[in-house]
């Protein structure tokens, strides 16, 4: 034992005013987590290209109306002329009919296909938020607050995620058009918006519980890190601890939930559309175009074509951009 | 600089005569635990602090010492309220802050700090340096909007660090240059309390000198008083005025540091100061006598009747199993110093005469 009385000059001793190496004075900012994983991102060239591919259908669908418009067409003009008498339609890729007609109706197709995005892309994107949203604020106040709480909207979690998804789906809609007065009584518009909206509240409500399990348990591991005690004893209150101290450590987890969902929720989309119990006849979606489609696969392909590759091509960009986001995020990945 | 210290001569003119800043009575923390017993559930406790007192002055520094599990941390949480004691009093200027509710702890807020053990978890990590700092600034109103800058750029100079560097997040920093960051943020309300919780005991063994110069440093120059939590002991000697032993969630012997370092009283103080290290050995100096303890700590669920430490005494007879030995001034102590064993006396020759 050499360690000197504190008394004596041994402790107090003169000490470098910095304890830092001197650095050149050009380094200013520091890059956040964030910023790196954007940096990392904006190099992966797998997720440049599919976010030009997303890029380019959210323009589809914000600027159908343009689209269909050069094209001289809209989306639910019936041109029987253009059909013979078993319904096929008897033009090919014409200058007024980019990607034909429709069979039987001869509505066309190109202007279905390019309205066909917008549903997809809003009901995908709005249940991604909500679900977010929802699962974010649960996930986070079990975690944090623990006791009763936690246990209530565990409950609540384990609930919802028993429920089987395709017969709830399927159920709702005939109970929800008949507490709006009875599906006879609707009109298709009216219809339409009503299935447009519990859609989005099915793959919402189906959503939130996976993301809220994942936000708890970081939760709980982040709650005994030693920066969320410090500020409890700086006095910070408690929404500022969760949404200030906690949440900027939960991006990844979101980030990486919201965009691995957004193309399961555009499948789902199109999945209950063909089953029909998605979207219904006035709003164009490539789901209820590619039921209608299968039975005239053998005569006039095209009209199958064009929503599986418009599907297939959003489905597979946001998933591979999804995987991207999550590498980036990941500091242990090796490239 | 100057505006950052407030002065130390109110300190050091109350010290001696006044109330202690902090007394803590009797304080108790038992957390409840199930345990699955056949076919239902037992309740049981863990008695992780179990009746600590101690008074700290002014400006003063008091060391908790103890091996792993004894209680120490659990003792530096509760009074700053990151826990609620089940038991006992922490009267800070008279004011008893054990069970106030959160909105009336506020003020007390600003008076207690706590610096943390671990540099790499203490900081968040997505915020930058200047943020984690005007933190406690914001939440206690303590600077004009506009000049928390200012504030952040004069703390990270008083604690070393270059206050270009307040843009910066904590992953670009080292273990000690983040633990002044830690230290900074305790700072930055003007606490009359910090609560060191084994400060250095994660950093490497140079950079614990300078984390403990800017210690002494602060100590000097604010006033601020320390409780320093710590299981270096040559770390505490150099540190605090008074020392208390912790073994089981109680204190088994206290007092100022000659004291106990010289002439410790308790068994266990003397068999944790036979335990550190002699450079002397190296030198050719024999070793001295090492008390070796056998067996393990008891369970705090489960604690041994009488006496905590007599399952490993090697002064142990039957009296110790049935009394509890209070924490009292023995025979042959000096003033203030007190031990809690039925057979205390003081053993001299455990530290290096060196020290």
């Amino acid at each position: 034992m050499t360690i000197g009385q504190p008394d004596s000059t041994v402790g107090v001793q003169d000490h470098p005013a910095s304890a830092e190496p001197v650095r050149p004075a050009t380094v200013a900012h520091g890059k956040s987590p964030l910023r790196i994983a954007m940096d990392r991102l904006r190099k992966d060239n797998v997720a440049v290209i599919c976010a030009v591919i997303i890029l380019f259908f959210i323009l589809v669908a914000v600027f159908a109306p343009l689209l269909s418009k050069i094209e001289g067409q809209d989306f639910g003009t019936f041109h029987p002329d253009l059909v013979d008498e078993y319904g096929y339609p008897t033009i090919g890729l014409t200058p007024d009919h980019w990607f034909s007609v429709e069979p039987k109706t001869g509505r066309d197709n190109f202007a279905r296909w390019v309205y066909g995005a917008r549903p997809s892309l809003i009901v995908a994107f709005s249940a991604t938020v909500f679900g977010t949203i929802v699962g974010v604020v649960m996930g986070l106040l079990a975690g944090f607050l623990g006791g009763w709480v936690d246990r209530v909207i565990s409950w609540i979690i384990d609930f919802v995620l028993s429920l089987p998804y395709l017969l709830f789906a399927i159920a709702l809609v005939p109970i929800v058009e008949s507490m709006r007065g009875g599906s006879f009584n609707l009109t298709p518009e009216e219809q339409a918006s009503t299935r447009f909206f519990v859609l989005i509240f099915v793959l919402s409500f189906f959503g939130w519980a996976g993301l809220a399990r994942i936000i708890r348990g970081e939760v709980l591991s982040l709650r005994e890190r030693e920066f969320v005690l410090a500020a409890k004893a700086i006095g910070v209150p408690t929404r500022q601890v969760l949404f200030k101290e906690l949440l900027p450590n939960l991006v990844a987890p979101i980030v990486i939930s919201a965009s691995l969902s957004l193309p399961a929720y555009v499948t789902l989309e199109a999945g209950l559309s063909f089953l029909g119990v998605g979207l219904v006849e006035p709003i164009p979606s490539w789901g209820q175009t590619i039921a209608n489609a299968t039975n005239w696969f053998k005569a006039d392909p095209i009209y199958l074509w064009l929503p599986v590759v418009g599907i297939t091509a959003l489905v597979l960009a946001l998933a591979l951009l999804g995987d991207s986001i999550r590498d980036a995020f990941d500091p242990k990945t090796r490239r | 600089m100057s505006k950052t210290v407030r002065n130390a001569d109110a300190a050091s003119a109350g010290s001696s005569s006044a109330t202690p800043l902090l007394q803590v009575r009797d304080l108790k923390m038992h957390f409840p635990i199930k345990e699955a017993a056949g076919l239902g559930r037992t309740r049981k406790v863990v008695q992780a602090v179990d009746g600590v007192s101690f008074d700290l002055q002014r400006g003063g520094s008091l060391g908790l010492v103890g091996e792993s599990g004894c209680g120490k941390s659990t003792t530096g949480r509760m009074i700053t309220r990151l826990l609620t004691p089940t038991a006992g009093q922490i009267l800070f200027k008279g004011t008893d802050i054990a069970q106030l509710k959160e909105r009336e702890l506020r003020p007390f807020r600003r008076e207690l700090q706590i610096v943390f053990q671990d540099p790499y978890s203490s900081l968040n990590p997505r915020q930058t340096v200047s943020n984690i700092i005007s933190t406690p600034l914001r939440v206690h109103n303590l600077v004009k909007k506009g000049k928390e800058l200012e504030r952040v750029q004069e703390l990270l100079e008083r604690v070393g660090l270059n206050p270009e560097h307040h843009n910066r997040y904590p992953n670009e920093f080292s273990g000690g240059q983040r633990q002044r960051i830690g230290i900074a943020r305790a700072l930055a309300v003007e606490p009359e309390v910090i609560i060191a919780d084994e400060p250095v005991s994660a950093l490497d063994v140079s950079i614990q000198a300078q984390v403990m110069n800017l210690l002494e440093d602060l100590r000097r120059d604010l006033g601020i008083a320390f409780v320093f939590i710590a299981h270096d002991l040559g770390v505490v000697r150099h540190f605090c005025d008074q020392v208390a032993v912790m073994y089981l969630g109680k204190i088994v012997e206290q007092g100022p540091r000659e004291q106990i370092y010289s002439a410790p009283q308790h068994p266990y103080t003397q068999a944790l100061l036979s335990a550190a290290p002699d450079l002397g050995t190296i030198r050719g100096v024999p070793p001295k006598e090492r008390i070796r303890l056998v067996g393990d700590v008891p369970s705090p669920i489960d604690p041994p009747s009488g006496c905590r430490f007599r399952t490993r005494c090697w002064k142990a007879e039957d009296i110790c199993a049935t009394q509890e030995p209070p924490l009292m001034t023995q025979a042959q102590s000096g003033p203030g110093h007190t031990a809690a064993c039925h057979f205390a006396e003081p053993k001299i020759d455990l530290t290096a005469a060196t020290a």
